[in-house]
């Protein structure tokens, strides 16, 4: 759905999601004005503002989860190493299984836990049940989940504790092998103990994985980022590698932001 | 009305809530409108088991003669007469007095009420859950109420209507287009072989059921389907799962004990239908149906297709075997609902996993 006019985005070699123009608005609300960003290759990108500033929608819009919603119309242009993410013919599932999402409450499938990441693990093809069942245990021994959950595979996730269902979401969206992690405040609803084991994560994919990470928490961001995208009213304000953001604010509304003053 | 008497009178709060230890309720704390309302919800609660304990207290009195009479004949016995009700000799069998010739077997019966509703029950539940998918994740949104409105309408035509509908259209219908392609299959399962008749009896009257419990299990499995959380489903759309698998993986177990549920309101429904079945089933009296083509008859069919000439029964026995009729049928119904609820709570309670709970 690229506008004729709205610059291409710049084919930097770093950069693994680039958002040019994007603009979102659901019925007349304009949610997403203009946005241009860019989401470093193998880094992690902390996507802060107020509530209601257009985080999520943003986020939702790399994976297109927002296609389904009436009314809803999205302009401008958001590639994905950089083949378009909402060109014509492209393929939503396939988008879908090169960006994995954490949602603000783990939402397991009322599956068996080994069926939670086992689903992942088929998509990639793997249909032999050893196959399988390492590759489960590879990938909840990633997110330190296996020592609490081996003897439990075949019983529902329901029974396990917010942090822990949050880390087996964490397992399912690894299990697709995902080239872009989207976390919309995966710690939200969690303990300070499972938000250290989630944050830690998070750092582990750094490299591997670009993960575009929205969370409400500065200290959070500061801790877990390499990066940082300042949205306020469905604008950009500043994009800056972290240090510079919260030491030298290039905007004077991020310093107002940082300090906890009305922006 | 308070449940903290430490605020009461004073008009003002007296300290902190006590938090750590509950306060009784205790009768003087009510006002007279809660007294009020406390009786009148006791007779709310009190009517409708007192009518249920009442209606079958009745029936069992009015079936012990026919019982004592057959034995457990009645259970098994194939043939269900009322004898020879124009003359005036008695048969007495067990100390009780009959008209000659009276025998009264209600297999038949069982049978059929049990077979025409499971049958119908296995046909309506796929098509229902399957078309309540159809309905959410395919039509528009906008329109989903207005398709909606035809279930729901569906399960307000009255029931004459349903088997008029069936005897005159029907039934005709599939004894020339669908029963002969049926037959076929004779050559694979007994129940199918011989002749496929003209569209009055037991398949006939299953799938007039299924009609009639198709919108019962389908607008409650609706509402299951609506009130599961899109966040779940969320999780499985993100991971590049398409509405089927979707569908598959967080819909269906999700309201996997709802549907249960819905499943055995339908049942009951199909257990004690009347007049439809009345209408299609060829209503045959002494025997079994010879295949799944041919007619039978259920027990609240044959209550009502019977009860005219039974009150003409001088010893009151005829009467007292319908009344019978009408026992079995409540125990199988009571009792088709304890069992779906202990399946229920296995299910719940078992390995298989919780629905609705956890996020």
């Amino acid at each position: 759905m690229s506008l004729t006019g709205t610059p291409r985005p710049a084919a930097d070699a770093a950069v693994a999601v680039a958002v040019s123009g994007l603009s979102v608005r659901i019925a007349s609300r304009e949610i997403l004005r203009g946005i241009s960003a860019g989401f470093a290759r193998g880094r992690v990108t902390a996507v802060i503002g107020p509530t209601g500033c257009g985080k999520t929608t943003l986020l939702r819009s790399l994976n297109r989860l927002n296609d389904q919603r009436p009314g809803m119309r999205v302009e401008g242009e958001i590639l994905l190493e950089g083949q378009s993410v909402y060109g014509r013919g492209r393929d939503v599932r396939d988008l879908r299984r090169r960006i994995g999402m954490l949602f603000q409450r783990p939402n397991p499938f009322p599956q068996s836990i080994r069926e939670n990441v086992a689903l992942g693990a088929r998509v990639h093809g793997l249909w032999r049940r050893e196959e399988v069942d390492r590759r489960v245990e590879e990938l909840l021994r990633r997110v330190g989940l296996w020592d609490a959950v081996h003897d439990r595979l075949g019983s529902s996730p329901f029974a396990l504790s917010g942090g822990q269902q949050q880390l087996l979401c964490m397992a399912r969206a690894l299990a697709v092998d995902p080239q872009v992690l989207l976390l919309d405040e995966p710690t939200s609803a969690l303990d300070p103990h499972s938000t250290a084991r989630i944050e830690e994560l998070i750092g582990s994919l750094r490299e591997r994985i670009t993960v575009v990470f929205v969370t409400h928490n500065l200290q959070q961001a500061a801790r877990c980022a390499d990066e940082v995208l300042f949205l306020l009213a469905g604008e950009v304000v500043e994009q800056a590698p972290v240090g510079d953001f919260f030491q030298r604010p290039a905007d004077l509304r991020s310093r107002a932001y940082i300090e906890g003053k009305p922006v | 009305m308070s449940f903290f008497p430490a605020a009461q009178g004073t008009g003002r709060r007296a300290g902190p809530l006590p938090i750590g230890r509950p306060v009784p309720l205790r009768d003087a704390d009510l006002t007279r409108r809660d007294r009020l309302a406390r009786w009148g919800l006791l007779l709310a609660a009190a009517i409708p088991t007192a009518m249920l304990l009442l209606i079958a207290a009745l029936m069992v009195a009015q079936s012990v003669p026919a019982f004592r009479y057959a034995g457990w004949g009645f259970f098994t016995g194939r043939v269900f007469s009322f004898g020879n009700l124009y003359v005036t000799k008695l048969q007495v069998q067990n100390g009780v007095p009959a008209p000659h010739g009276a025998t009264y077997g209600a297999f038949t019966f069982i049978f059929g009420t049990l077979v025409s509703s499971v049958i119908a029950l296995l046909v309506a539940l796929p098509l229902a859950v399957g078309a309540v998918l159809a309905l959410t994740e395919r039509v528009p949104t906008r329109l989903q109420s207005t398709v909606s409105i035809f279930f729901e309408l569906l399960a307000g035509i009255p029931s004459v209507v349903y088997g008029f509908w069936g005897i005159l259209v029907l039934g005709p219908l599939l004894a020339a287009h669908l029963y002969p392609v049926l037959g076929r299959l004779g050559a694979l399962v007994p129940f199918f072989r011989g002749s496929v008749g003209y569209g009055e009896g037991l398949l006939t009257a299953s799938l007039i059921l299924t009609l009639m419990i198709v919108p019962i299990i389908a607008t409650t499995t609706r509402e299951l389907v609506r009130g599961v959380p899109i966040l779940a489903k969320e999780g499985a759309l993100a991971l590049g799962m398409t509405r089927y698998e979707t569908a598959r993986v967080v819909t269906l177990p999700y309201v996997r004990r709802g549907i249960w549920a819905a499943a055995l309101l339908g049942w009951a429904r199909a257990l004690g239908e009347t007049m439809a079945v009345l209408l299609v089933s060829g209503n045959l009296l002494n025997g079994l149906p010879a295949n799944i083509f041919s007619p039978f008859s259920t027990m609240a069919a044959t209550i009502v297709a019977m009860l005219d000439s039974a009150l003409t029964d001088a010893t009151g026995m005829a009467v007292h075997a319908l009344a019978a009729l009408g026992v079995v049928l409540l125990v199988i119904t009571v009792a088709t609902n304890l069992l779906g609820r202990l399946i229920i709570r296995r299910v719940a309670g078992g390995a298989v996993l919780p629905v609705g709970r956890g996020i």
